[in-house]
């Protein structure tokens, strides 16, 4: 049962997609139906498997085993551990919540839906992966469709619009824009974020051959490989280094985030929560599949390198998101600045700050989600992402403004969401090991803290500009219903936090063991898996 | 001294039954094209087809049931590796039948003939796929070419196709001079024309030389930097169906004699060689990949990917092993489909728009959804993209190259990918991000949507399920695991798994 729901949330959007393409275009409704029908199945089976996750056995489970070439080692292995569960639990909120806020879109929205949901599927993918092969394939097949989705429904920013004088036109068509790294329109924005995920990525694929080559097994299967590969010296240092920054520059840590924000910006609301929700958390979870499960004595020897360059993420991202006036860039930035805060949380390498930067990394996702599903609305209404051409939307949205506090109290991490608990679990973990970046990283909240107020005051209070007057708050169920979904999830689990910590140190525990010597790998039995 | 004896026995003909087949069926088509009066051109399209698919089954039937031999001392050999290319080649030819149909209706002369000298050609390559002696290389090399310089030239009236033909002309003659210098070098310093005789000789300067103008010869037909200044020109100039049919069926013929002649007749010479395809190998992914970034055309574009491909695909050689051999035939599947694919949509654009500008592919979606999207599938599968077939190929071959620790080459080929999703994104962005200037919908004949969906079909099937054609990949090269003994040790799963 555990291993079907596991692969019905793979599958349901993928079966969804496909079903989609022979729906007629013209039946709007039928799209949307049939796109939210299938992320729905996603969602309950995904509530399923954390549920059920028992964090008593740990390790993995929900497995399934089917030989895909055996000439070449590779299988279809899934399975999910406690980081796996909670991550495939929140892509399955962010994909339904994602088609509910898409709800409006008139443009091709056929094409939307199928590129929305293989992007969540290829997502939910890497993150029950335990074949390599297969994570890299889900993980090289979920940058794509963000191509075509900031490409097709995205928007340029306010800069390239203003372009209109004739030098500006020609600029904007030439071929030299896409080398012009200050004007962002969605097309140099989604170019960017393909050639830098794909450019990481192959640098993550060379890391992986290397582990194939080197492996005394030929095989791609992480089990195998973490029990019985051995890697040190040189070797092993080059591969770690590939796999880290391969995978980092998705995460995105500090030097290599550069394609995050304008991504965030020009991307469509659905697919900025997608993005920032579980995309960008691909890096930490294949670091932490690949680099912690199979090189645990390297990663110790290396994490340092995170820790320093999490300081970076996080005060250049939170100062950028301070003096923004783009609403998404604000929230973009932020996000990349809150993912110094996984890294911070990872590096220390300590129980307490590792199931709290897991935690983390599903309370951001709910928590930016959220922000990002707003911000979305506004442009929606407004036209417009310039924050000082906004102002006193209070009046107009009265549930979107009180949702917006909730939203900003939980990127914040006011006690009460499940952002409190990570938080505090990250600084409280890493204190003994980097007291330094722990004062950067408390600092950084307040950071956080003045952001979001400033942008709140910019876009609820003060005056209402007359041209805004048309504007609207979310009117019915189909609006409310993804917003409601995701301020839930945030504060259930700020509430009853047990079963998610539960999960999340079942895994981090024996991992950690290894990492610090403390424990051999726990072989784990598969009699009923492995053919 | 070398005699021939002539004296064939039925089952010896029956190796030869599917040339000899197709060669009743081309002479039929060109009877019933001379003397029914008024013939549709449609028709004889679909009887060459039916040929077409006739020695298709009897192939596929040969490697089901295992037939293997050789012929006139070894000059003509049917193993796996020759039913693997002739497989390719007779599908390449039948998708080739089925996009040329709309497009010869636009011909003023010659409609039948163009039949008739597809399937020659085909025949031509098919001889090629078994060539297995210096002598038979020649022979068959020229006659499949021979069909292309015609069918190259075969627009008349426009001064473009004409220009294509004559240069193709030029520099394959000129090849085949090579070649046959190369050839006579090679029999002055071994004595023998057969590939499987030349295994002991001892190397010498001769030898060295022969070969390099063999590979020169045949790196003009594969399309390899440097011996690829033909192919732009020649690739926008001929008809769009024979620029399809050139960019896979001559490629996949050269390389079945490449792989021949490096892993059997030059085995023991494989650590001199192997420099000779990384050189090539990264020349020509890194050209291809640079240049096609400049393209405005659609088939200058996908000539120059072209290239890039033909570089992948000499990783495999340079990989040399049995697993390289695996890896560049299923990777020779995967550009089957997803580059006829592609020449197909570009027919399909073409017929309607008249145009191969890449500009003109402009919101080519709000125009036909089904034709960008089949675009789309066909170009990500060339970029790598999974779960597309191409990505399975590239994987195939960097675990090959992987083995060998050709490291050079595995991160040049990598970095190339990057580049080249850049120019693939760029006609994507085309296709779906700009607006259309025309917004008339574009409509598709049902033969070409056939090929379409046939290239879908393997795309994707490649790519999700890919193996039984691993596997067949695998069985075929079976002859080369005693040639070539792998350096890396085969896979061994761990107990656990293998239980």
């Amino acid at each position: 049962m555990g291993s079907f729901a596991l692969l019905t949330v793979l599958f349901a959007p993928f079966v969804g997609a496909i079903a989609l393409i022979f729906v007629p275009t013209r039946q709007a409704l039928l799209v949307r139906m049939v796109a939210a029908a299938s992320a729905g199945i996603a969602l309950l089976a995904s509530l399923y498997v954390f549920m059920t996750y028992d964090p008593n056995v740990g390790g993995f489970q929900m497995m399934t085993h089917w030989w895909w070439s055996e000439e070449l080692g590779i299988a279809f292995y899934v399975g999910v551990d406690g980081i796996g569960a909670p991550l495939v639990f929140a892509s399955g909120i962010l994909l339904f919540a994602g088609i509910f806020i898409s709800w409006h879109i008139k443009d091709r929205i056929k094409e939307f839906y199928i590129f929305l949901l293989i992007l969540a599927a290829a997502t939910i993918g890497v993150f029950m992966s335990l074949d390599l092969f297969f994570l890299y394939f889900f993980y090289e097949m979920s940058v794509l469709p963000m191509y075509l989705l900031l490409g097709m429904w995205g928007s340029h920013t306010k800069g390239y619009l203003s372009m209109t004088d004739e030098a500006g036109l020609k600029m904007r068509d030439s071929v030299k824009f896409f080398l012009n790294f200050g004007s962002n329109s969605k097309e140099y924005a989604a170019m960017k974020l393909v050639l830098f995920l794909s450019a990481g990525a192959v640098m993550a694929l060379m890391g992986i051959l290397l582990i194939y080559h080197f492996s005394p097994v030929h095989t791609f299967d992480i089990l195998v490989l973490r029990e019985q590969a051995k890697f040190d010296g040189m070797l092993g240092n080059i591969i770690w280094l590939l796999i880290f920054f391969g995978f980092a520059s998705i995460a995105p840590i500090w030097p290599l985030h550069s394609w995050s924000p304008v991504g965030h910006a020009a991307a469509p609301a659905a697919t900025s929560m997608l993005h920032a929700g579980v995309l960008m958390k691909l890096g930490h979870f294949s670091i932490i599949r690949v680099a912690f499960e199979i090189m645990p004595e390297i990663t110790r020897e290396l994490m340092p390198i995170a820790a320093v360059l999490c300081v970076f993420s996080i005060v250049y991202g939170g100062f950028v998101s301070y003096y923004a006036k783009d609403t998404k860039y604000v929230i973009g930035y932020s996000s990349s600045s809150h993912m110094g805060y996984i890294f911070l949380g990872m590096a220390a390498l300590d129980y307490i700050s590792l199931t709290g930067a897991i935690i983390y990394m599903f309370a951001h996702a709910m928590a930016t989600g959220m922000l990002f599903a707003m911000v979305g609305w506004i442009y929606e209404q407004t036209h417009t992402r310039d924050i000082p051409s906004l102002g006193g939307l209070a009046k107009k949205m009265p549930f979107l403004a009180g949702a917006f506090v909730i939203g900003c109290m939980a990127s914040i991490g006011m006690p009460g969401t499940v952002n409190f608990i990570a938080e505090v679990m990250i600084i409280v973990g890493s204190w003994e090991k980097y007291p330094f970046q722990v004062i950067v990283a408390a600092l950084g909240i307040v950071l956080t803290l003045a952001y979001l107020f400033k942008m709140m005051r910019g876009l609820f209070y003060g005056k209402l500009s007359p041209e805004f007057e048309h504007v609207s708050d979310t009117r019915n169920w189909v609006d409310r219903l993804p917003l409601l979904i995701m301020i839930s999830t945030s504060i259930f689990f700020g509430i009853f936090p047990m079963h998610f910590y539960n999960v999340v140190r079942s895994t981090v525990e024996p991992m950690l063991d290894r990492i610090n010597q403390v424990a051999p790998v726990i072989v784990q039995s598969t009699t009923g898996i492995l053919p | 001294m070398m005699t021939f004896d002539l004296t064939l026995t039925g089952s010896d003909l029956l190796l030869l039954a599917p040339e000899i087949f197709l060669t009743i069926w081309m002479c039929v088509v060109l009877i019933v094209d001379f003397s029914v009066k008024n013939i549709d051109h449609e028709n004889l399209a679909y009887l060459s087809i039916g040929g077409i698919l006739t020695t298709l089954v009897n192939v596929i039937w040969f490697d089901y049931i295992g037939v293997h031999g050789s012929l006139f001392k070894d000059m003509y050999v049917l193993d796996g590796v020759a039913i693997f290319f002739k497989i390719i080649i007779l599908i390449a030819t039948l998708l080739v039948l089925l996009i040329s149909i709309d497009y010869v209706k636009k011909f003023k002369y010659f409609k039948g003939e163009y039949y008739f000298l597809v399937m020659m050609s085909a025949l031509g390559m098919m001889f090629m796929a078994s060539a297995q002696d210096l002598l038979s290389v020649f022979v068959t090399l020229e006659f499949s070419t021979f069909g292309f310089y015609v069918l190259v030239a075969y627009l008349r009236e426009d001064a473009r196709s004409s220009e294509a033909g004559l240069k193709f002309f030029i520099l394959g003659v000129f090849a085949a001079g090579l070649l046959a210098y190369g050839i006579s070098l090679v029999y002055g310093e071994t004595g023998t024309l057969v590939f499987s005789e030349m295994t002991s000789t001892p190397g010498s300067y001769g030898l060295a030389i022969g070969f390099i103008l063999i590979f020169a010869a045949l790196g003009f037909k594969i399309g390899a930097v440097p011996f690829h200044s033909w192919i732009p020109d020649t690739y926008q100039g001929a008809p769009t169906p024979v620029t399809a049919f050139l960019s896979i069926a001559p490629k996949g013929a050269a390389l079945a004699i490449l792989i021949r002649m490096f892993f059997v007749a030059l085995a023991s010479f494989k650590p001199m060689w192997v420099l000779l395809f990384v050189v090539a190998s990264i020349a020509s992914m890194t050209y291809g990949n640079i240049v096609a970034i400049a393209q405005t055309n659609i088939k200058r574009l996908l000539a120059y990917s072209g290239i890039a491909q033909i570089g992948n695909v000499m990783i495999g050689m340079a990989a040399g092993t049995k697993r390289g051999s695996d890896a560049i035939l299923f990777y020779l599947l995967t550009y089957l489909f997803a580059n006829l694919g592609a020449f197909a949509v570009v027919i399909g654009v073409s017929n309607f728009i008249k145009s191969d500008e890449i500009e003109d592919y402009n919101g080519l979606n709000r125009r036909s959804p089904f034709l960008a999207a089949a675009m789309l599938l066909f170009l990500l599968s060339l970029a790598g993209v999974p779960p597309l077939a191409g990505f399975i190929g590239k994987l195939y071959i960097f675990v090959a190259a992987m083995e060998q620790e050709l490291y050079t080459l595995l991160i040049v080929g990598l970095i190339n990918i990057v580049i080249s999703m850049y120019y693939y994104l760029i006609v994507v962005k085309k296709m779906y991000i700009n607006e259309p200037t025309d917004p008339t919908s574009i409509t598709v004949s049902a033969p070409l949507k056939t090929a379409v969906y046939i290239g879908i079909a393997g795309t994707l099937l490649l790519g999700i399920y890919p193996k039984p054609f691993i596997d067949w990949a695998v069985s075929a090269t079976l002859m080369f695991s005693n040639l070539v003994a792998p350096t890396a040790a085969a896979p061994v799963l761990s107990p656990l798994v293998g239980g």
